[in-house]
């Protein structure tokens, strides 16, 4: 049997990932440094406390700005891209949200977005690739989908998740250094704080194992929501799972090798549908697409 | 919310026989004709895996008997073509989905009583959408006798899927009939012999 060679479109969009990964690793880099140069010149814990808050609330702050930097998207107008405009505002007009900005990334990746501190100042970002592979009624329910992330408050929701595995990792931070400092400095309770700041670090790194997990159940939970709302929205869930089906490469899922030829190959039919491992499935942040096909169908049967 | 009900409940009444499932479609075909505009043909048929030997030979006459004197109290035409890949196909067109849907479980059952079983391949039925008949007009349901269950087929150009109306159909009959809601094992059947 012979893998059909994937077109470009079809692989997973490194690129953009990538790109917000080292951004965003830079940015936690700087904030570490900066902290440890802190803790080296010696402040105490409340103003450091207070310069971590500022600067979290300033991530915040500059959340979008930080995202369409790190991801190459450019605002366009509704000259650049009439269409693309049309359909958002067809959206919004029905469900009377306020419209958001427009952005788009030029790559070949199918791929959609959505970033911004609340429903005024959000933006929905999508790239060329994505426009090129749907067609109008697909595109416009992956741009429901992202509207409704954007109607949740999804992006708000999900910082005020992280916020909690933050300052674990903060505290974790701490633990290490004042643990340090003890030890050097000697003294007659050294093994009792001692045992107290191991104790921090565990309940701090375990807060952050935990929360971390939840995050991803959160964000895994919010994408069903917001398939749920586009489909609402639209009123066709199937566009909307035939565009995941193509955004995926979903199309080789379907398969188009004959029956008749497989059929003696082995017994293919015993085995149980291996849909992704449960470990997987705990780390990652989107839901498999066969389940939100799944649920997409459902909705559709429902409809009539 | 009946929706939430409908995915948690699933299809958990599971039809003992291969006829029970077959049956399933006496009803189901209605909704997609309802939901979907389509309508049965008329026509499906049975696949098995064609071998040598006379026991195999007997059985497929012994068919052939029973379809040409069932035609009195069941309209159908019968015909038996092999196809390239070695498999038999015996092809049922009827008035009535409930005569095809008699025609072709009794054909199964025959087939699997004369020890044959592990040779049956499908049960598959033909569907026309006729108010979009721009819209790939032909759409299959495939009975699979391996996983017992249904799947859809809507062949698109060349060697190509409709993968959309595939869905469509699952969405509309899902809770119907047992269908096979895993689809990387919808396997196509190309180039029909009907």
């Amino acid at each position: 049997m012979s893998i059909p060679k994937t077109p470009s479109w079809q692989r997973r969009d490194t690129g953009l990932t990538a790109r917000m990964i080292l951004s965003f690793a830079i940015l936690t880099l700087l904030y570490l440094v900066f902290l440890g140069a802190l803790v080296y010149v010696g402040l105490d814990f409340i103003s450091i406390t207070v310069i971590a808050s500022i600067m979290i609330l300033a991530q915040w702050y500059f959340s979008d700005k930080i995202v369409l930097w790190s991801s190459g998207a450019k605002k366009v107008t509704r000259e650049q891209f009439p269409e693309l405009h049309d359909i958002v505002e067809r959206i919004v007009a029905r469900n009377s949200l306020p419209k958001p900005k427009i952005a788009v990334i030029n790559t070949n990746m199918p791929n959609a977005f959505a970033t911004g501190k609340g429903p005024r100042s959000s933006v929905v970002v999508v790239t060329t690739g994505l426009m090129d592979l749907l067609d109008t009624e697909e595109l416009e329910g992956v741009l429901a989908h992202e509207l409704t992330h954007i109607r949740n408050r999804d992006v708000l929701v999900l910082t005020l998740a992280s916020l909690f595995s933050t300052v674990a990792w903060y505290l974790m931070q701490f633990g290490f250094y004042g643990g340090m400092g003890y030890g050097y400095g000697g003294g007659r309770d050294r093994n009792n704080s001692g045992g107290a700041l191991i104790l921090v670090i565990v309940v701090a790194m375990l807060t952050w194992v935990i929360s971390f997990l939840i995050i991803r159940a959160i964000s895994r939970y919010r994408e069903f929501a917001a398939d749920r709302g586009s489909a609402q929205m639209t009123g066709k869930p199937v566009k909307l799972a035939n565009a995941l089906m193509k955004i995926s490469g979903g199309m080789r899922q379907v398969p188009t090798k004959d029956l008749r030829q497989v059929e003696g190959l082995n017994a293919f039919f015993i085995v149980p549908a291996l849909s992704g491992s449960t470990i997987g499935n705990l780390f990652s942040t989107h839901p498999p697409v066969e389940k939100r096909i799944q649920k997409l169908m459902e909705m559709e049967a429902s409809m009539g | 919310m009946s929706f939430f009900r409908k995915f948690r409940k699933g299809y958990n009444n599971k039809p003992r026989t291969d006829s029970d499932a077959i049956f399933s479609l006496s009803s189901a075909y209605i909704t997609l004709e309802i939901k979907l505009g389509l309508k049965s043909t008329g026509r499906c048929a049975l696949s098995l895996k064609s071998i040598d030997g006379m026991y195999f030979t007997e059985m497929k006459d012994d068919i052939q008997r029973f379809l040409n004197t069932g035609k009195s109290d069941v309209e159908l035409n019968s015909r038996m073509v092999v196809d390239s890949y070695g498999y038999l196909w015996m092809i049922l067109d009827g008035k009535s989905m409930g005569d095809i849907l008699a025609g072709i479980s009794a054909v199964g059952d025959t087939i699997q009583e004369k020890g044959f079983s592990k040779q049956l391949l499908v049960a598959i039925f033909e569907f026309n959408n006729e108010e979009k008949l721009s819209n790939g007009s032909t759409q299959y349901l495939i009975y699979n006798y391996k996983s017992n269950k249904f799947y859809p087929f809507v062949p698109f150009g060349q060697k190509t899927r409709n993968s959309e109306n595939e869905m469509k159909i699952m969405a509309t009959i899902v809770d119907e009939v047992p269908f096979e809601k895993d689809m990387t094992l919808w396997y196509p059947l190309w180039d029909l012999p009907f």
